[in-house]
């Protein structure tokens, strides 16, 4: 009947023989521990407060709507996420702070925000009953959207006018200390301007990588001249021309200051994640290169979430007036969110523009540049499995 | 430099300009100061976000990964309950005779599709749970005891609501199931047993299908004759041919298959099966089954055909939460017994059955699909079961009403 690898024929007829087959079957001997303690596990999870905590507003106001209930739920358990995404990043934040990075689980963090982009549920609500409550009370969203390092210069303009009036007294503190704390951003880009091989005079990456890309594309150039004038050869002086700016402008450290609004990361920090780009495969690189993989897909996650509850929201209310009282198109600001300012490690992505050939990187020799398998440092207080030192 | 299509040009100069101020998305008030219901209390947050407490961090060895593991059983408990109002729900149209009217059955559909849409999510969550390492567990997983999954109230209501067999249940699960629930609980339980399952319910609106009546459409015995006579002229067919291996296996074929529908017709077999537990379904529910099968495309039978679809996937979807599991638990803990007392990782594969497959005999169903030809033919003029039950103009001038709420759902 079915063709589940784990069925066995016993299973399938229930007559009085097979029955007895079943009772001296190994997998289904077993005491019963827990008939003497039965709540152990609703007391354990507190079950008494998260299912009693539906109280619809339309029940409440004597016209029960069934569909608020989903609504109700569906909330809930993204805020229940959002706790577990704070509770990984502030682990990870705090990991930082005291220098053990050797351990993070940047996985962790990431599978939590995947959880919350995947629901995707559709609904009826009736808004009247819930007017003025609006996701932007939201008080753990703006938690996390802070301490990954979404700036307040870069929020949107109806944003950063009235994301902190909607929290009093101590949320409001909770809310200013995160914009205080260090930042899961600058945290990264510390320790990104640590990563080895950057020290001038020591392997000094950027000085021969800079001279490498300019030598690579001199002999480009001397190579493309020789060619025979054709309407080819002119598109390719033309790309070899974008290309040099692109190189130019990469090694400008005065125009990286200038175009501040556009970079998140210190130009330092940037030359480290260019180093660990390069030398992805060097065993002291590699996890490094997994951690900035993970930061850019929870930025591409994030904005993927904020598109799906976008889409959501248009085909929901239209152009009706939000319930947080934002313009007549809310949908309209939402989707005013969905944009590079809230990525917060867009300089990562934007790496991608610097790639060179594999024979422009310069070469690492590990019999002299030690820094590629000697671990920063051994520090005999780190212990795996604590969170707090020893 | 970026490929957001939302992105406009105007918001990526150095300066807020004016433009940017005085976007139309940037407009609007702020409500939420006044005061009135606001967010935070409407979803009770305060007892929701304060149910979080390690038992690790009481017994003073704070292990990081048991918050995870609160939050996702946590999760879970939050969902069980959503698809409890929904089964409920459902059950309820059932029970007050709503579903005769047959307007009705979109809502039946959406809900249960709605269900099918949860548990995706409840299988998916899993993944979220995997990246705890075994060893990680292992540093926590000392102090939970007593506490185990078999205490999940919700879990098992809605197993029972939905109409699992307590004579199927394999042996550990059947002996032990009960006793973890005392007073309320386990009256809540009891009652959710003896209160009119999705299963049963479903059988009686299938028996009530139009067109089974032996006095009128006769569906039934329309379809035996078909078949019998279908089958008669494959075996001339046959027999006619010249002799060779081939022939013989397509006789022996054809043997298979006419057993297969002697069965079918045979009420009494049907009877015995039904008593053993073998079959879940009565005899009229699976001739109403069947023709839903047959004549799903008639508008009337459309809807009631994508019930039966949402059903089994149902059935599949909490198989396969089952087998998720299994295979999570057998990473966790291995061979080791459960902290509720059973075998662990080999009770649980062994609940991964078609034993817990409520509507089993609807996917079994395919057994008996025959060419489109020998389905009885329907004449819309003469059969008058092709109309729905309701009046027709009646259901256009409520249909009316029903379209200023902006009711949405999708398949």
């Amino acid at each position: 009947m079915s063709g589940c690898p784990y069925f066995q024929k016993k299973f399938v007829s229930t007559s009085k023989q097979h029955l007895k087959e079943d009772e001296n079957d190994d997998s289904q001997t077993g005491v019963n521990k827990a008939s003497k303690g039965g709540r152990i596990y609703g007391d354990y999870l507190q079950l008494d407060k998260i299912v009693t905590s539906q109280v619809l507003q339309s029940e409440l106001k004597g016209n029960k709507i069934h569909d608020e209930h989903l609504f109700i739920v569906t909330h809930q358990a993204y805020e229940l996420w959002f706790k577990q995404v704070l509770w990984e990043l502030d682990s990870v934040r705090e990991i930082f702070i005291s220098g053990h990075v050797s351990s993070l689980k940047h996985e962790d963090l990431l599978f939590s925000i995947i959880a919350f982009s995947s629901i995707d549920l559709r609904f009826f609500v009736h808004r009247e009953y819930l007017s003025p409550a609006s996701g932007f009370q939201s008080l753990q969203f703006r938690l996390l959207e802070n301490k990954i390092g979404v700036p307040h210069n870069q929020r949107v303009p109806y944003n950063r006018r009235h994301y902190r009036d909607n929290f009093r007294d101590q949320e409001s503190e909770l809310l200013l200390h995160s914009e205080q704390e260090p930042m899961l951003l600058q945290l990264v880009e510390q320790w990104l301007e640590r990563t080895p091989g950057l020290e001038e005079d020591g392997f000094n990456f950027w000085g021969k990588l800079e001279t490498n890309i300019f030598e690579g594309l001199r002999r480009e150039k001397e190579q493309i001249e020789q060619k025979p004038a054709s309407e080819m050869k002119e598109e390719m002086m033309a790309e070899l021309i974008k290309q040099r700016d692109i190189f130019l402008s990469l090694f400008d450290v005065k125009r990286h200051d200038h175009s501040s609004r556009d970079r998140r990361l210190s130009y330092k920090a940037l030359q480290g994640a260019l180093m660990i780009y390069f030398y992805r495969e060097e065993p002291r690189f590699q996890v490094p290169f997994q951690l900035l993989t993970s930061l850019m897909d929870i930025d591409t996650l994030m904005t993927k979430w904020r598109y799906n509850h976008v889409c959501m929201v248009h085909r929901m209310i239209g152009s009706k007036d939000g319930t947080g009282g934002s313009s007549g198109y809310q949908y309209q600001y939402l989707r005013s969110t969905v944009s590079d300012r809230y990525k917060v490690f867009v300089d990562l992505f934007n790496l991608a523009t610097f790639l060179v050939p594999r024979e422009w990187v310069p070469k690492l020799d590990p019999s002299e540049h030690t820094f590629l398998y000697m671990a920063e440092c051994c520090d005999s207080s780190y212990c795996s499995s604590s969170d707090d030192s020893d | 430099m970026s490929g957001c299509p939302f992105l406009g040009r105007k918001l990526f100069t150095s300066k807020p300009s004016q433009a940017e101020e005085e976007d139309e998305s940037q407009k609007g008030i702020n409500k939420a100061t006044k005061g009135g219901i606001v967010y935070g209390e409407y979803l009770q947050l305060d007892k929701v976000l304060n149910a979080q407490v390690l038992q690790s961090q009481q017994k003073g060895d704070k292990i990081h990964d048991e918050h995870l593991f609160i939050v996702t059983h946590q999760a879970y408990e939050l969902w069980f309950k959503q698809i409890l109002w929904e089964l409920d729900s459902v059950r309820d149209l059932f029970i007050k005779k709503h579903v005769r009217d047959e307007r009705n059955m979109l809502k039946v559909v959406s809900r249960i599709h709605r269900i099918t849409m949860i548990f995706k999510l409840l299988v998916e969550q899993f993944a979220v749970l995997e990246t705890m390492t075994a060893l990680d567990f292992f540093d926590f997983r000392e102090y939970l005891s007593p506490a185990s999954g078999f205490q999940s109230l919700q879990f098992r209501l809605l197993e029972a609501k939905i109409g699992v067999a307590d004579h199927l249940r394999v042996p550990y699960n059947r002996r032990h199931y009960r006793d973890n629930f005392h007073g309320q609980e386990s009256e809540t339980l009891l009652s959710s047993e003896q209160e009119p399952t999705l299963l049963q319910l479903v059988e009686k609106w299938l028996e009530r299908t139009p067109g089974l009546e032996n006095d009128g459409f006769n569906f039934w015995g329309k379809l035996q004759a078909n078949i019998e006579e279908g089958l008669k002229m494959e075996k001339h067919k046959l027999e006619k041919m010249e002799d060779s291996e081939v022939k013989e296996d397509l006789l022996a074929e054809l043997n298979k298959q006419t057993e297969i529908f002697t069965a079918l017709f045979d009420p009494k077999r049907h009877e015995h099966l039904l008593s053993k537990g073998e079959l879940r379904l009565s005899y009229k529910a699976l001739q109403g089954a069947l023709m839903i099968n047959f004549y799903r495309e008639e508008p009337r039978f459309q809807v009631p055909f994508q019930l039966l679809t949402a059903l089994m996937e149902i059935d599949t979807l909490m198989t396969k939460w089952r087998y998720n599991h299994v295979c999570m638990v057998h990473r966790m803990i291995g061979s080791k017994a459960g902290t509720g007392g059973s075998s662990g990782y080999h009770y649980l594969r062994s609940t991964v059955s078609d034993r817990y497959k409520v509507f089993v005999d609807l996917f079994n169903l395919t057994k008996f699909l025959v060419p489109r030809s020998w389905v009885p033919k329907l004449n819309p003029s003469i059969h008058k079961l092709l109309w729905s039950e309701c009046c027709f103009l009646k259901y256009f001038t409520l249909t009316l009403s029903l379209f200023q709420c902006h009711y949405t759902f999708r398949m």
